[in-house]
């Protein structure tokens, strides 16, 4: 009971901060920083302001949104809808041939297709359809559609099978290809996996990943129907197209993922509507502030990734000495475990849910993204006691698959670092 | 500190384009089990297995590398220190044969001289979707002198004896450096009672 007017409590302290004319900005921070409640979509508005993409007065609020989903809307005419096929000849070997820029981008898209098919596959929520596809790419006979032009290497056999496509090569592939052979091996592995007695508990995140993945492909929908995957796909392309300098890097799709997932699902119809275009601003404004995590030439710059570790070093040195040194001894390099966890701001070690209350604390961090930081040190503090007693290669383990904890017990870790 | 229960530590590293299948081939081998979509790997990836080759217990610490272009300066890091290094690329897909090159050239200016190189051609169960024959596989790891095998982590084809020829290539490099004696107080080390071994600690 308690509980519950503690929530109610929460969301009318956000409900009042949201109301004033002009938010104050660091009041919104610090309320988010304990965590935004999942209600009536508060999570996906906070977020929007405090990404900068929803301005602080209230006033200028909706033309601002108005403007920027027409913006977007235009992005997508521009580079994706207009553009017929390349206009001279395929063999033009200048380097400002269409052919030539539609060759380097369909590299791109390649890479794209291939991440965002494997992004967050222990929940279905990217492989189904969502509400609002974007009419003029999923009416248009496949010929829009960005994963139809990289299709010729990518189309995976569970397309083929979902598809119903290629009956004839399914029929003629000895049975390779057919659905129950693949329900017959994975019954095979699962008995192997017993008989062998493997390290059940060890697995069981693998495992876990992997049978949601046996029931769910990443397969394109129908026409006029458009998988959330397939959205991703187009905010990553056009990111990429408009961001010549740093391009599509692998991990980007990990940062877009749980922004679109909060957008996506707001109680406001209307928010949701406009998920995609302003998932595309908030994650363009975010990448303004950790893009050089992505750019390997910034690695050793005071705002590149090295730097990042480093500091993370430094701060369980000063925090554990005990395990510190344990690591040391056994050369257990940051970039082992660490280098995933900041780039990526923990959203590959956590369940989604857990991701989205992390990155509620991030984002209200004033200075962005010192409490990241933190966090990564109170993960590595609370797990001590089995680095101590472990070897190399169980503590390289242990902190590549972090066991799953309560969160707030982490960051209330992470605050008593913080301000010791 | 937990006891060693293996005679030999080799070091493996897994490289190769993206989406080539690594991730996979390593989950086959290591958990005999098989999934078509994995999380991309960012930065590096780490899975241990021991494996018994000619009555040793040899431990195979593998490390599995993220394929993009951005993560070479974090990957190149682990090349010096790796025994063995399995180079991938996808047989439905050109780009990452054409690669294979571009990745030697990596291995070459930051590996071990006498490092063991294997070249993996992987998706062999997608026959319909091949791009590149068998052939072109060989004739460039002849070319190279390098070992080939074609695989696929998919139909579990070939996995486990690649990651065995590899452990054996380099099994035979490391006998070779040692002593005749050697092979005798293996055996007597590999009694049940046998002295704690010297480097007992990381593994």
């Amino acid at each position: 009971m308690d509980k519950c007017i503690e929530i109610i409590k929460g969301i009318k302290a956000f409900e009042e901060i949201l109301e004033q004319d002009v938010i104050d900005i660091k009041e919104l921070q610090k309320l988010a920083f304990n965590g935004v409640p999942d209600d009536k979509g508060l999570r996906s508005l906070v977020w929007r302001i405090l990404l900068h993409y929803v301005p602080k007065e209230k006033s200028a609020r909706e033309s601002t949104l108005f403007k920027k989903r027409q913006l977007y809307k235009q992005f997508i005419d521009e580079i994706i809808v207009s553009p017929g096929g390349p206009a001279d000849h395929p063999l033009n070997i200048s380097p400002d041939s269409s052919w030539s820029t539609y060759f380097k981008d369909n590299e791109v898209l390649l890479q794209i297709d291939k991440d965002v098919r494997r992004l967050c596959p222990d929940i279905s929520f990217f492989q189904s359809a969502t509400e609002f596809p974007c009419l003029e790419i999923v009416n248009s006979n496949g010929v829009k559609r960005l994963h139809k032009r990289v299709e010729q290497s990518v189309l995976k056999y569970s397309t083929l099978e979902r598809r119903g496509l290629g009956v004839a090569k399914i029929v003629n592939s000895n049975g390779v290809k057919r659905l129950h052979k693949r329900v017959e091996q994975s019954v095979l592995k699962y008995s192997t996996l017993e008989r062998r007695g493997l390290g059940v508990a060890k697995l069981s995140n693998e495992i876990r990943r992997s049978e949601s993945i046996t029931t769910g492909d990443y397969a394109p929908l129908n026409e006029g129907c458009e998988a959330h995957w397939e959205v991703v796909e187009r905010m990553l392309f056009l990111y990429a197209k408009l961001n010549p300098g740093q391009g599509y890097v692998q991990g980007m799709n990990e940062i877009i993922g749980p922004i679109y997932h909060t957008f996506a699902i707001d109680a406001n119809k209307d928010y949701r509507e406009h998920a995609e275009a302003d998932c595309f601003f908030c994650f363009t404004n975010l990448m303004a502030e950790i893009r050089d995590f992505f750019i390997r030439t910034l690695d050793e710059a005071e705002s590149g990734i090295n730097y990042m570790m480093s500091k993370l070093s430094e701060c369980v040195k000063r925090n554990d000495r005990a395990v510190w040194d344990r690591m040391e001894r056994q050369e257990l390099r940051p970039q082992y475990y660490s280098f995933r966890w900041l780039t990526l701001l923990l959203s590959q070690e956590f369940s989604l849910p857990d991701v989205e209350r992390f990155w509620d604390s991030l984002f209200a961090d004033p200075h962005r993204f010192n409490f990241l930081i933190y966090i990564c040190c109170a993960m590595i503090l609370l797990v001590r006691d089995d680095i101590l007693s472990g070897d190399f290669a169980s503590n390289v383990k242990l902190l590549q698959n972090f066991p799953p904890m309560d969160v707030s017990l982490i960051l209330n870790k992470a605050v008593d670092i913080s301000t010791r | 500190m937990a006891k060693k229960t293996y005679d030999l530590l080799f070091k493996l590293l897994l490289i190769g384009d993206s989406g080539v299948g690594k991730t996979c081939i390593l989950f086959r081998f290591s958990d005999n089990h098989f999934t078509t979509t994995f999380i991309s790997t960012i930065g590096i990836d780490f899975k241990i297995k021991t494996v018994e080759l000619r009555g040793k217990k040899i431990k195979l610490q593998i490390w599995d590398t993220a394929g993009q272009e951005r993560f070479h300066t974090i990957t190149t890091s682990y090349y010096r220190g790796a025994m063995g290094i399995m180079l991938v690329y996808d047989i439905t897909n050109e780009k990452t044969f054409d690669d294979i090159v571009k990745w030697l050239r990596n291995i070459d200016e930051h590996a071990n001289e006498d490092v063991e190189k294997m070249i993996l051609g992987n998706k062999c169960d997608m026959e319909e979707k091949r791009v590149v024959s068998k052939e072109r596989g060989e004739a460039i790891a002849r070319e190279h002198g390098i070992r080939f095998m074609e695989t696929s982590a998919k139909s579990n084809i070939n996995i486990e004896r690649a990651f065995s020829e590899l452990a054996e290539a380099i099994l035979d490099k490391t006998a070779g450096r040692e002593a005749d004696a050697d092979a005798a107080r293996i055996a007597v080390e590999r009694r049940p009672s046998r002295a704690p071994p010297a480097r007992a600690c990381c593994s």
